[in-house]
């Protein structure tokens, strides 16, 4: 029972670093029927940019929010340089430059910083907190925390803003919005930022856990779109509840079923995605697209 | 006196397809004036051009001043309002997240709670139903919910593209009759686009009637309705 505890708190820590990126995901996706390819990418420059700041010896929690910050501007630069020129492209040519922005980013990281992988702090301690007899690690209850928190301003951002609001307009209506005289792209471009920012967390939450290298984040991505479809690709709130659901199920099964143990917890992720695809595209919270003609 | 609207010699379309051949007409400041025709006439193009939707040469003037390469956003910030075909609702927002979007460039508080109170006079069914999602509406409801947000932008000029589609007889009369309070109440101008002539006639002071994109007839009217000929050959009823 211990040690089910101890998987089961890890899982959610785990799901929090799936949940923020997976929310990244959908906000693009909303805002442009999008999947973006470089979230993870995007996360790993950001977290490479807190490592280039706390190793000139700037606080961690001064340098948390300045990334924040950074990768929000990130977020608004891509959308403006690289997006918006091809904003009415086809679906699939948007892909391709996700996917080319990816291995772009991937490179400038490996260029800038090398391959080899390094150690990033947790602002946590390392210690275990005793928690009505369960011993639970510092580190997964900081994760919990701040991944908590993140996905709350968010959604305080979106449901209780005027901001918020123009934004969910713009993402779903922006005939309409433009009508209402909501500056429709710029309100995508806010997404754009917020995304990043957002991913910006899962790569700082994750770093410490997984050693920070250019390619940290391609097995995340993969958690994230599993999340992102199980709670269906439209819902922010889904995309939160699919990460906290797939981070569980995957630690459980490494922990428990001895044939995927740690090797094969990816391929728990991707047959989630499959399975969802299959089984309930639309995902748990998704609504049917139906289409009056 | 000089328009609060003025079209001059308006030419639009859609890639190589013109629509517009060349239509002027005139909206006098809190005035009404129907834009009739028949189906693809170019009514819905013509607002379309207004607030900027499609590419047009020729002028369009509001207050004066020429609308010419300005953006959509930019030329309904400056006090039109478009209720467009299908009416523009935002389904995935509630009824009052749609309102709210009507008012959110406002500054003058006391005045948009003010003007809310007015909406919920008029459409007493939507403050009802404010917390509900805005696709839960019926389409007279829709259309309500549409002409209530219009009439939280605090427009000078109202657009509106056939507020009496798909409903039934009794809700086009009463909604007719709240456009029609609206206009005297405050005075905002209307330019309305209906394929139901009577009623449109009835409602607005003077009227053009389109005829593949271009003007055929215009006039007072009351005129146009009272001339037999024009009434059989444009109106067709």
């Amino acid at each position: 029972m211990q040690e089910f505890f101890q998987q089961l708190v890890t899982g959610i820590a785990t799901g929090g670093i799936f949940a923020s990126l997976a929310l990244a995901l959908v906000l693009i996706y909303n805002a442009m029927g999008l999947v973006n390819f470089a979230q993870g990418e995007m996360a790993m420059l950001a977290t490479f940019v807190a490592y280039a700041l706390i190793n000139r010896g700037v606080s961690y929690w001064i340098v948390f929010p300045v990334t924040l910050v950074l990768a929000f501007g990130g977020g608004i630069l891509i959308q403006r340089i690289v997006i918006r020129p091809v904003e009415r492209a086809p679906i699939l040519t948007l892909v391709i430059i996700t996917l080319g922005l990816a291995a772009l980013l991937n490179g400038l990281a490996g260029f800038v910083f090398g391959y080899v992988p390094r150690s990033f702090p947790s602002p946590f301690p390392a210690q275990s907190a005793d928690l009505f007899g369960v011993f639970v690690s510092y580190r997964d209850l900081g994760v919990i925390a701040v991944s908590g928190l993140v996905l709350l301003a968010v959604y305080v951002l979106l449901q209780h803003t005027k901001v918020g609001l123009t934004m969910r307009a713009a993402a779903h209506h922006p005939e309409a919005s433009r009508l209402l005289g909501v500056h429709v792209s710029w309100m995508l471009a806010l997404g754009w930022g917020l995304a990043s920012a957002v991913g910006a967390v899962s790569g700082m939450m994750v770093a410490p856990i997984l050693l920070l290298e250019p390619n940290m984040m391609q097995s995340i991505i993969i958690y994230a779109f599993a999340a992102a479809v199980l709670g269906g690709i439209e819902s922010p709130l889904g995309a939160v509840v699919g990460g906290f659901i797939v981070g569980v199920t995957v630690n459980l099964a490494g922990a428990y079923l001895p044939f995927v143990g740690g090797d094969l917890q990816l391929a728990v992720g991707l047959a989630i995605i499959v399975a969802v695809l299959i089984l309930k595209p639309n995902g748990l919270f998704g609504r049917a697209r139906v289409r009056r003609v | 006196m000089s328009a609060l609207l003025e079209l001059e010699n308006l030419h639009a379309g859609y890639g190589p397809t013109a629509v517009l051949h060349g239509v002027s007409l005139e909206v006098p400041e809190g005035g009404v004036v129907a834009l009739l025709g028949a189906n693809g006439a170019g009514k819905t193009t013509t607002l379309r051009a207004i607030t900027g939707g499609v590419r047009w040469s020729g002028d369009i003037r509001f207050d004066g001043q020429s609308l010419r390469r300005m953006s959509t956003e930019a030329i309904v910030r400056r006090g039109i309002a478009h209720v467009p075909e299908g009416r523009g609702i935002c389904t995935e927002l509630t009824v009052d997240e749609n309102l709210q979007l009507g008012s959110h460039l406002r500054r003058d508080r006391a005045e948009v709670s003010r003007d809310y109170d007015r909406v919920f006079e008029y459409f007493p069914v939507l403050k009802e139903r404010r917390r509900l999602s805005a696709s839960t509406l019926s389409g007279g409801e829709q259309q309500m919910l549409a002409l209530a947000r219009a009439l939280l932008m605090k427009p000078r000029l109202m657009l509106l593209d056939e507020p009496s589609l798909g409903l039934a007889p009794i809700v086009v009369r009463s909604i007719f009759k709240i456009i029609q309070s609206i206009n005297e109440a405050s005075r905002v101008a209307v330019l309305l686009v209906e394929q139901n002539a009577r009623i449109a006639l009835d409602l607005s002071s003077a009227a053009y009637v389109l005829e593949v994109g271009r003007v055929a007839v215009h006039g007072d009217s009351a005129e146009l309705q009272g001339n037999d000929s024009v009434r059989r050959s444009y109106l067709g009823y």
